[in-house]
């Protein structure tokens, strides 16, 4: 057992606790940083009457970005989230593409190429009784 | 005339090759001018900016064409956190070059590169604090690269953002983070900064034993030339802000046609590298990497000879010089790759 | 050093002084804050010139931007017009529903007769459904004449036509060479298309098509001239499936009517097209229609009736009826509880006719003001049958030589 003096060992002490406390303080601020006060984001929307979207249509949504399509095997939506880093795909001649840092998708979502590498999501559309039709981002 | 405040604040006397314009280039002290340029600016800016997503481009609007001067207040502030930003790297790269950072100032070199990347923090927050139409992609892009970090991703993006879709909620925080959360840090480690170098014995010279030139200037004559810079610096400024304004967009509402997806010009390069793949590698790991890389310098190189601190491109110290210009030209290159393709 | 800082100084006060100089120089703003919205606009400080649209439409009231959209607040030209609807254009089809729409205007019930908008995007000026079912089906491409396309998409959801909505035709996608050549030549003459270059060519698009008579006017007293921008600019061959353009502007209008084995009346080439032709037929009835034929329908027996008829009227009982609406918008008469205007089939008012107390009829021209006095075929010596009554039997006699 080494010798430790007590003016020492109150000096480590009185040190050990203000890192203590110091690293107390630190932590409770990361933690009253780390809170979200905005209400959780709508993932249900409303895209109204299914007769608004004929068979064989694709229409481009503004909200949530999307593309709705009717075929004959009934509604299904299309993300057009990039999946590399979130900005909106506009429509172009094979398909998709980004205007952020280029990456490019076919008509039915597929990466062509990159930097993305996950193809854009599917969305779920339902056709309530009402003959309405809801999109669900999750 | 009898030495005032501003006069007290420096020693009574320094060396006079600390004082060189050819030296140091007065890049440490403009950068100092710049900040309480901004400081002023951006209190006068509080008056009519409102942070509320649905009004806060309509409040730069007005500050820019119905507040009188308030175009000119905008345009000053604008151009002062673009040239504070240049005007740090070029000090960032001046105390590379001339060997400045070696022990005791090791650590004050910490500081600064701390400082330097609160100042592109800084600019960053304030570019989007416009909340126009063309601030959303940068945003949406910059802030979706914390969520890429592994285990803390989405740590790091609520405390950065609070959460939320950050170009409809992400307003408020950043507002806060710009006037208070990174000013406050960077006005505490600018003062930190400026003791360390008092205490560090000054602006780095070598040792009076090795040193060409020993004569000594007045801290009257250090005021007269720190004021000559300033009133320079000033001039500058007005002139820009008054012939070039800040740029300015159409207010962004939910129903907005987004602008152009691209960055503010000081992360072109990392929007260039973003489109080779992954987005944590290229967004996140490599910028971080090459910072990490700049902070440590002083550690990882033998110490530079004590005659050649304060000289242009020593031979001691090459690697480091080397290293650094390496980097410097790669975000070059890559920023301008951006306007080719 | 003295001397530097003097005159380091000195500069410092000549930037200063210099941009306050150069921040002056900027037009003072000129606010405006219309009484619709409240919110102030400064369009004024570079547009203080600009009229009132029209009596209906006072700049005070609407100010510029709940029409026009743009960004308010800018004194910078760029900025300002950046977010404006439809460029100079804001009754564009594209953006109607946003710049003339609302249910306080021109988009809301139609118990209020406030479905403008509804109506002229289903209309058949708008939707050309007629023709492109026509050529489709000429060709081969629809086994019937069932309109399944319009120059854009659009749907009808209470439809009394039996049509609920129309595809966007795609000229390109039609496997058809005719089809698609028709779709290049001979679609520029509706409502939502942008004219070809060239002034002979030129008029607006949207709600100004036919309303815009002026720079900045709008008006419900249309001349013949609006209408000509689109119903004589030529003539089209099927064969070739060209569209062959006049260069000139016509001005005699009898002899420059471009079919030439049209034949006309004297009303027909005296008076203009509005003071015949109602809204709900340039206008639409709010439904899709398959064909021209199923909406246009005034006939010379709408205002002369036929030898064992006398033309529909209608005694004004109502304040609240339509005709004082529409006589106000252009006043040309004036109408007054009690009055007997001639009404159409569909019941429509041609506000602009009027009983007289003889048993004659007169009309005031919409736009000429001009006043005409006009009797009905009954007890004339009109010999047509009764069964006969379509307007190309009327004009077997009355057309004028050319």
């Amino acid at each position: 057992m080494s010798e430790l003096s007590r003016r020492d060992f109150l000096k480590l002490a009185r040190n050990g606790f203000l890192y203590l406390s110091g690293a107390l303080a630190l932590g409770g601020l990361l933690r009253f940083l780390d809170f979200d006060p905005n209400p959780a984001p709508i993932t249900e929307f409303d895209l109204g009457p299914a007769s608004n979207y004929p068979l064989n249509s694709r229409t481009v949504l503004s909200e949530p970005p999307a593309v709705l399509l009717h075929t004959d095997k009934g509604f299904s939506a299309l993300s057009l989230v990039c999946t590399h880093l979130g900005c909106t795909v506009k429509s172009d001649a094979q398909g998709f593409a980004c205007p952020c840092h280029g990456s490019h998708f076919d008509a039915n979502g597929n990466v062509l190429h990159g930097p993305a590498i996950k193809h854009l999501q599917t969305l779920r559309v339902e056709l309530t009784d009402e003959d309405n039709l809801k999109l669900f981002t999750a | 005339m009898r030495p005032s405040f501003f006069h007290h604040l420096h020693p009574p006397t320094i060396p006079a090759t600390q004082a060189r314009w050819r030296y140091t280039l007065g890049a440490g002290g403009t950068a100092i001018f710049l900040v309480l340029i901004l400081g002023v600016t951006g209190i006068l800016e509080l008056f009519y900016y409102n942070p509320t997503p649905a009004q806060a481009a309509l409040s730069v609007q007005t500050i820019t064409y119905l507040v009188p001067f308030g175009g000119f207040i905008r345009n000053v502030h604008y151009w002062a956190a673009q040239f504070l930003l240049i005007v740090s790297a070029i000090h960032l790269l001046r105390v590379v070059f001339t060997a400045a950072y070696s022990s005791p100032r090791r650590f004050n070199y910490l500081l600064g590169v701390c400082l330097f990347v609160l100042v592109i923090l800084l600019d960053f927050t304030g570019y989007v604090l416009r909340w126009d139409v063309d601030i959303c992609y940068p945003l949406l892009t910059g802030t979706n690269l914390l969520k890429t970090v592994p285990v803390v991703g989405n740590f790091l993006y609520r405390i950065a953002v609070g959460g939320g879709e950050a170009c409809s909620t992400g307003l408020l925080r950043f507002y806060i983070w710009h006037i208070f959360g990174l000013t406050i840090t960077a006005i505490i480690l600018t003062v930190w900064h400026a003791f360390r170098v008092r205490r560090d014995g000054g602006i780095a010279v070598p040792p009076p034993q090795l040193r060409k030139d020993i004569t000594r200037i007045s801290r009257n004559e250090l005021v007269r030339r720190e004021v000559l810079a300033m009133f320079l610096v000033g001039i500058a400024l007005i002139i820009l802000s008054m012939l070039i304004p800040a740029p300015i967009a159409a207010a962004m509402t939910e129903k907005s046609i987004l602008g152009e997806a691209r960055a503010p010009w000081f992360f072109l390069w990392i929007q260039q590298m973003l489109k080779w793949g992954n987005p944590f590698l290229f967004g996140v790991l490599i910028p971080f990497g090459m910072l990490v890389l700049v902070a440590l310098l002083p550690y990882m190189f033998p110490r530079p000879a004590a005659g050649d601190i304060g000289q242009w491109f020593p031979k001691s110290n090459r690697l480091a010089q080397i290293v650094i210009g390496v980097i410097a030209v790669i975000v070059l290159v890559l920023t301008l790759l951006t306007f080719i393709s | 050093m003295k001397k530097t800082l003097t005159l380091a100084s000195g500069s410092l006060l000549l930037a200063l002084v210099f941009s306050w100089w150069w921040t002056s120089r900027q037009p003072s703003p000129v606010e405006l804050i219309p009484t619709l919205t409240g919110q102030p606009e400064y369009c004024l400080t570079c547009h203080a010139d600009v009229p009132d649209i029209s009596p209906s439409h006072p700049n005070n009231t609407f100010g510029c931007v709940s029409c026009h959209g743009g960004e308010r607040l800018a004194l910078n030209a760029d900025l300002a017009h950046s977010t404006m609807r439809g460029g100079a254009n804001p009754s564009d089809l594209s953006v109607a529903g946003i710049s003339c729409g609302g249910s306080n205007c021109h988009s809301g019930s139609e118990a209020d007769d406030r479905n403008h908008i509804q109506r002229v995007m289903t209309s058949v000026q708008s939707t050309y459904a007629g023709a492109i079912a026509n050529i489709r089906f000429s060709f081969g491409a629809q086994p019937d004449l069932i309109p399944r396309f319009g120059t854009n998409a659009v749907t009808d959801e209470q439809t009394q036509t039996g049509i609920t909505s129309l595809s966007a035709f795609k000229p390109l996608s039609e496997s058809n060479p005719f089809i698609q050549k028709f779709g290049e030549n001979c679609l520029t003459c509706h409502v939502n298309a942008v004219r070809g270059d060239g002034k002979a060519n030129e008029r607006q698009t949207g709600c100004a098509a036919c309303h815009a008579t002026a720079k900045h006017t709008l008006s419900t007293a249309i001349p013949y001239t609006q209408c000509n921008a689109c119903h004589n600019r030529g003539n089209y061959d099927l064969r070739t499936m060209t569209f062959i353009e006049r260069t000139d502007h016509p001005t005699n209008r009898l002899q420059d009517y471009y079919q030439p084995i049209a034949q006309f009346t004297k009303c027909e080439y005296t008076l203009d097209c509005v003071d015949c032709h109602t809204r709900d037929e340039a206008m639409g009835d709010g439904d899709l229609h398959a064909n021209q034929k199923d909406i246009q329908y005034i006939q010379c027996k709408t205002c002369h009736g036929t030898p064992t008829e006398l033309p529909l009227t209608k005694t004004i009982a109502d304040p609240n009826d339509i005709v004082f609406r529409l006589a106000m918008l252009n006043p040309v008469l004036e109408l007054k509880m009690g009055d007997t205007v001639l009404v159409t089939e569909k019941g429509e008012p041609l506000w602009n006719t009027r009983v007289v107390s003889d048993g004659t009829y007169e009309m005031i021209g919409k736009v000429t003001r001009q006043q005409f006095a006009f009797r009905p075929v009954m007890g004339s010596h009109c010999t047509q049958s009764g069964k006969d009554q379509s307007s190309a039997y009327c004009h077997e006699c009355h057309s004028v030589e050319r």
